[in-house]
């Protein structure tokens, strides 16, 4: 037991990380690899929880990967890591449960168990590292093993093949280049600054930035992150591959991309721009605040127009990542401002839009896979009457609709509601009219969705629906997600509260490299 | 003299390599990819290499740079300057090993992308009969 505790940060990512091999060399036995899969990826949720409740009762851990003091790489599982692993660690297995009815099996034989292990311990990387060049790889192994899951096969193949290959080729191509941008980024800063330990890039930025000799330089690295990162979490100008991924990819991945993924930009904006440019926040903060509100304005008009589900899905996903980017950049100016009570409010808000958007938004790409496995298209024209033949994904798409809009007793409402009233304490009048203005379109494309597919008739023309009902491995995994959504909707405190101090540890980064500086060196 | 012609490079296979991306043809996209790819492993390299740095910083046992203890190799002195790798007037003669290590990890990662890439390329060419990406419009918006 004290083994498991001592090594539990580098265990989330080299327990996914040897899943990998060992379910390519298990192929020619499917069911082993089921069972094998499954058991790791709950004990992955398992330990995942353990990481949580140490750091929440513990404080900060950190893990020295080798054995070079401060030149190594360090694992820094804080609340804010830790919280974002738990949620990797159950949409992922969600997602792993639900594909195993859902993705074809000759596919999910060969590649899919040991990509989707790659995927996970990559994320896992991204949120746990404290190292800024390990964030690089661990963005590398998450790109690509993501990439390689788009086209894998469903069941039921309504997208066609070469439409998945060419939105892997944008998700690929757009990356590269995103990744490529981060290693100029990466190695300007370390150019600059001489390390590559987050905690103590944060030190030697604010040494800099009190004795006023801040090169200029350092403008220019932090907008290259905002770059990078906006681009992972689809921010205006870098919003275009998303509406083509996301609705090609099988349902599980999508639940993956857009529940987990997108949201690393919005923890690499956390994690980078708050830590370590915390001193230069009056120049980003603006900026951030700005690209969001177009976002938004931007997903939730496109999202309007769509027949075809996932597409929506997809557009709400960017309407809504930039509500959370509106978050921060409204934290960022009443931090730059002075305000930091003010600051830890906004951000803890955000935080829980984040968490609530990605159980929501990861239970209506699952429910949308069990829609289109019944009616056979992904065109909501040719739907309709569903609630007679389907009432179980018609109560899921329900619950997530509903907590996407912002309606009482799901989890959006009270995000929304805590995002809302700390931008209104703090004098941002203009964003949050925006903000709830498409928050009320928003309402109407997830309605009109719902409306569309589930009431009314279907028109005799495009046949009848398959007798294929979802099966229980797809069902379970969407209701145990509906039922998160709705238990953080009517007994939100523990988020709450788990929000404040994750922001009060995002805005004073000291105890974060405290517990990462000053260690005793083995 | 070196520096500018090490700038010099740099600054042109970013050039080249922007200009091939922008391409139509996926071919050209690809070398385009690789080539900002060595454009910034030069970079990273450049960026650890100091006026006349020769020497690899290997030290014996628990000795250390003038003034430091607690068994580190260098520890800042912010005061006089010293940042990490940017040494200042006594520490002159080193060269950074470092960013020779994040250079090699750089490149591994350019292969498996740009072989990923390629094979895509490949079926995308079997799948539309065109390496033009303006072909692939098939997913509108």
């Amino acid at each position: 037991m004290s083994f498991l505790m001592e090594h539990l940060p580098i265990l989330l990512v080299a327990i996914p990380l040897l899943m990998a091999p060992i379910m390519i060399l298990t192929r020619s036995y499917p069911g082993l690899q089921k069972v094998l899969n499954l058991v790791a990826s709950v004990g992955l949720l398992a330990l995942s929880g353990l990481l949580l409740s140490s750091v929440w009762n513990g404080g900060i851990t950190v893990y020295e990967v080798g054995e070079f003091g401060k030149y190594g790489i360090v694992l820094v599982a804080d609340l804010l890591s830790a919280s974002m692993v738990g949620l990797n660690c159950l949409i992922g297995c969600m997602g792993l449960i639900y594909s195993y009815d859902y993705i074809e099996s000759k596919s999910l034989n060969l590649t899919y168990h040991s990509l989707y292990n790659l995927m996970l311990a990559g994320i896992n990387g991204i949120f746990l590292t404290g190292d800024i060049f390990n964030l690089f790889v661990f963005f590398e192994i998450m790109l690509l093993s993501s990439g390689a899951l788009i086209v894998a096969n469903e069941t039921s193949s309504v997208t066609k093949i070469s439409d998945k290959m060419e939105a892997t080729m944008k998700y690929i191509v757009l990356n590269m280049l995103g990744s490529n941008v981060m290693l100029i980024a990466v190695a300007s800063l370390y150019a600059s600054i001489g390390s590559l330990n987050m905690a103590d890039i944060a030190i030697k930025v604010q040494i800099l930035a009190d004795a006023g000799t801040m090169p200029w330089h350092m403008y220019a690295i932090g907008l290259l992150f905002i770059i990078v990162f906006g681009g992972k979490a689809a921010v205006f100008p870098l919003h275009y591959w998303l509406p083509d991924v996301h609705p090609t990819a099988p349902s599980p991945i999508s639940a993956m991309l857009s529940g987990v993924i997108i949201k690393i930009g919005a923890y690499g904006i956390l994690r980078v721009l708050f830590v370590i440019f915390a001193p230069l926040q009056a120049v980003f903060g603006p900026i951030i605040l700005m690209l969001a509100l177009i976002t938004i304005g931007l997903g939730a008009t496109s999202a309007i127009g769509q027949n075809d589900v996932k597409r929506l899905l997809a557009y709400s996903s960017v309407s809504q990542i930039g509500y959370v980017f509106m978050g921060f950049g409204m934290g960022a100016i009443a931090y730059s401002s002075g305000e930091v009570t003010g600051a830890v409010l906004i951000i803890a808000a955000s935080f829980v839009y984040l968490v609530n958007h990605a159980l929501a938004k990861s239970m209506l790409f699952l429910t949308s896979g069990g829609i289109i496995h019944h009616a056979g298209t992904r065109d909501m024209r040719k739907m309709g009457g569903m609630i007679n033949s389907d009432p179980a994904m018609c109560v899921a798409f329900l619950v997530g609709a509903m907590s996407i809009g912002g309606v009482p007793p799901m989890g959006g409402f009270i995000a929304k509601f805590s995002l809302f009233d700390a931008g209104l304490r703090y004098a941002f009048y203009i964003p949050i009219a925006i903000a709830l203005l498409f928050a009320v379109f928003t309402l109407f494309y997830m309605f009109r969705g719902w409306m569309l597919m589930f009431w009314g008739e279907r028109d005799p023309q495009y046949g009848e629906y398959s007798h294929h009902k979802s099966s229980l491995l797809m069902v379970g995994p969407i209701f145990l997600l509906a039922a998160l959504v709705l238990i953080f909707g009517i007994f939100a405190e523990p988020l709450l509260e788990i929000s404040q101090t994750i922001a009060a540890q995002v805005i004073d980064p000291q105890p974060y490299i405290d517990a990462v500086l000053v260690r005793v060196i083995r | 003299m070196n520096n500018v012609m090490l700038s010099l490079t740099i600054s042109l296979l970013f050039g080249i390599g922007t200009f091939l991306i922008l391409r139509r043809e996926m071919m050209k996209v690809i070398i385009g990819f690789g080539i900002v790819s060595h454009a910034i492993n030069l970079y990273i390299v450049a960026s650890g290499a100091f006026s006349n740095g020769t020497l690899v910083p290997i030290l014996e046992h628990h000795q250390a740079v003038v003034g430091l203890g607690q068994g580190l190799i260098v520890a800042d002195d912010v005061a006089a300057g010293v940042i990490g790798p940017i040494t200042s007037e006594p520490y002159l003669e080193f060269a950074d090993p470092l960013v020779q290590a994040l250079v090699l990890t750089a490149i591994v990662i350019g292969l498996a992308t740009t072989a990923f890439i390629l094979t895509l390329a490949y079926r995308i060419y079997e799948e539309y009969g065109t390496t033009d990406v303006q072909e692939l419009r098939r997913l509108w918006g």
